[in-house]
């Protein structure tokens, strides 16, 4: 039986990291005396639910979540956040509660509300704010004031232009978290610590275009040229401070939940079905509005509709089926040649110059070992997720190369980071789901 | 989620055993527990709802401006 710290820093990315790492001393030394691999995440490659397919071994269908909201019922407005308790399958802490060992989490996006924990929990930014109860037990929440003051649960204005704004946001965040986590581990009993820092995420959105040669914003004059190697060297030597505080033999685990890429734009998904008539519209808006805000008003005239989109780092398309949807109209007999036929389609948008774009579409029975809840009837990675999926519709146009909800610079990519040290082998890639055994068989105690 | 609180009667076994292993069960007191043990029942249940509609309408909001939904 060992202890173990997993390390999760959101969005880390592969690629980049080895690019960092001549400059990163901790997280270099754990390479060189450790294991490296690549980490295959779930599709979609999403913070929620790719953090707790992790935690808990299972995939987004098996788990019935698919991304940070779902559907709750057919109509065409249920739509919920995938809160805790969206997640019922065990997570790792769970079983080794089971076995009467401690676990303290900190920061795992799927963790709000609180569920109990046989250890101490601190929910991740899905808390709507630091006055929530945010901690399992309720008191914990004292203890954090007490220990590091106002608890920052995510940068607050995360879509700004103000970069040195933005940095220091996040810094202050990331600066607080491993505070947090060093007093955890040092002054609370624990098998298992498990811990998600956002803060590469944010920095990776904000920021990639300032980093990044190749991306289309890229200014290579630009004062942020260096700000994201800046702030993972700031981030290496927070965890070389976590590292040292942690009881010898530890077992240290260093992993990401995605990676990044550069966003080229986005594809609107709804103006793109509006024009090839699978979504029809009453009156169409002289505005950018929300598909949703459309539904609520009554302006879909859904006994003309085959489809509608949802929009995100990645596409999601639903089908309106006779008998499943309120107002349905695809003959379910008609189903499988529909969405084979806008697969087909959605995969051959080119750029605006009639370039292809590498789109990926893709079907949740194909993915996935269940398929439960309400899931998507295709799963769409524009520019294999080099282009986002932009959902509001008024726009009369179906490319953008800036975001419909503020500056981004970067979306998420299939592969993320990690990193066991002590090192455990030399495989180049793992997949996401052996994380959750693999802490299991670390730990031990059974 | 905080409110006011009312007072009930649970069985006295019940009581004895989260006494007992309050440590285990990591919790400070035998109404946090039991609250929290009800809330995360209902919350799975879909009987009570993990935000109030002003936290859900921030939450979304946020989500939006952090690009996962648009």
């Amino acid at each position: 039986m060992k202890k173990v710290a997993v390390i999760g820093l959101d969005c880390a990315d592969p690629d980049l990291l080895e690019e960092f790492l001549p400059r990163l001393p901790t997280l270099g030394e754990l390479v060189r005396g450790g294991s490296f691999s690549r980490l295959r995440s779930v599709d979609p490659p999403i913070t929620v639910p790719a953090w707790m397919c992790m935690f808990t071994g299972k995939d987004p269908g098996e788990l019935g979540v698919y991304g940070f909201r779902n559907r709750t019922d057919h109509s065409y407005g249920g739509l919920g956040v995938a809160t805790s308790a969206r997640f019922s399958a065990p997570a790792v802490w769970d079983e080794l509660g089971r076995r009467g060992l401690r676990s303290i989490l900190l920061g795992i996006p799927g963790t709000y509300p609180p569920k109990p924990v046989r250890g101490l929990l601190v929910s991740g930014f899905l808390a709507p704010g630091p006055e929530a109860d945010y901690t399992y037990p309720a008191s914990l929440k004292e203890k954090i004031a007490a220990w590091v003051g106002d608890y920052i649960l995510d940068v607050r204005n995360f879509r700004t232009e103000d970069k040195a704004w933005l940095v220091e946001e996040v810094r202050r965040m990331t600066e607080q978290r491993f505070a947090l986590a060093r007093r955890l581990v040092t002054e609370e009993d624990w098998d298992l610590f498990a811990m998600v820092e956002m803060g590469p995420d944010r920095i990776h959105h904000g920021l990639w275009a300032h980093h990044d040669p190749g991306h289309p914003k890229h200014d290579p004059e630009s004062p942020f040229r260096d700000t994201i190697l800046d702030y993972y060297r700031f981030l290496d030597r927070k965890l070389g401070e976590l590292l040292s505080d942690l009881p010898g033999g530890t077992q240290v685990l260093v992993v990401s939940d995605h990676g990044a890429q550069r966003m080229e734009g986005g594809i609107g998904i709804n103006e793109w079905l509006i024009r090839e008539g699978y979504l029809v519209l009453k009156g169409y808006p002289e505005e950018p509005t929300r598909l949703g805000d459309l539904v609520k008003a009554g302006l879909v005239d859904w006994s003309r509709t085959v489809a509608w989109g949802e929009g995100g780092y990645y596409g999601r398309l639903f089908l309106n089926v006779k008998g499943r949807e309120p107002q349905g109209v695809v003959p379910p007999e008609r189903y499988q040649e529909l969405r084979a036929e806008l697969a087909e389609r959605l995969a051959a948008i080119p750029d605006e110059n009639g370039q292809p774009i590498g789109t990926r579409v893709l079907r949740p029975e194909e993915l996935y070992r269940e398929v439960n809840g309400i899931p998507p009837d295709l799963i769409v990675y524009f520019g294999d997720l080099s282009w986002r999926s932009i959902g509001t519709i008024g726009w009369d146009r179906i490319h953008f190369h800036e975001n419909d909800t503020g500056p981004d610079d970067a979306n998420h990519a299939p592969h993320g980071i990690f990193i066991a040290y002590p090192k455990l082998d030399n495989r180049g890639e793992r997949s996401i789901l052996e994380v959750h055994d693999l802490i299991l068989s670390l730990v031990g105690g059974e | 989620m905080m409110g006011e609180k009312r007072a009930i009667e649970i069985d006295a076994g019940l009581l004895r055993a989260i006494e007992e292993h309050l440590g285990e069960l990591s919790a400070g007191s035998v109404e946090e527990y039991v609250e929290v043990v009800l809330r995360e029942r209902l919350l799975s249940q879909g009987f009570l709802s993990p935000y109030t509609p002003e936290e859900e309408k921030e939450v979304e909001k946020r989500l939006r401006d952090l690009g996962y939904l648009d």
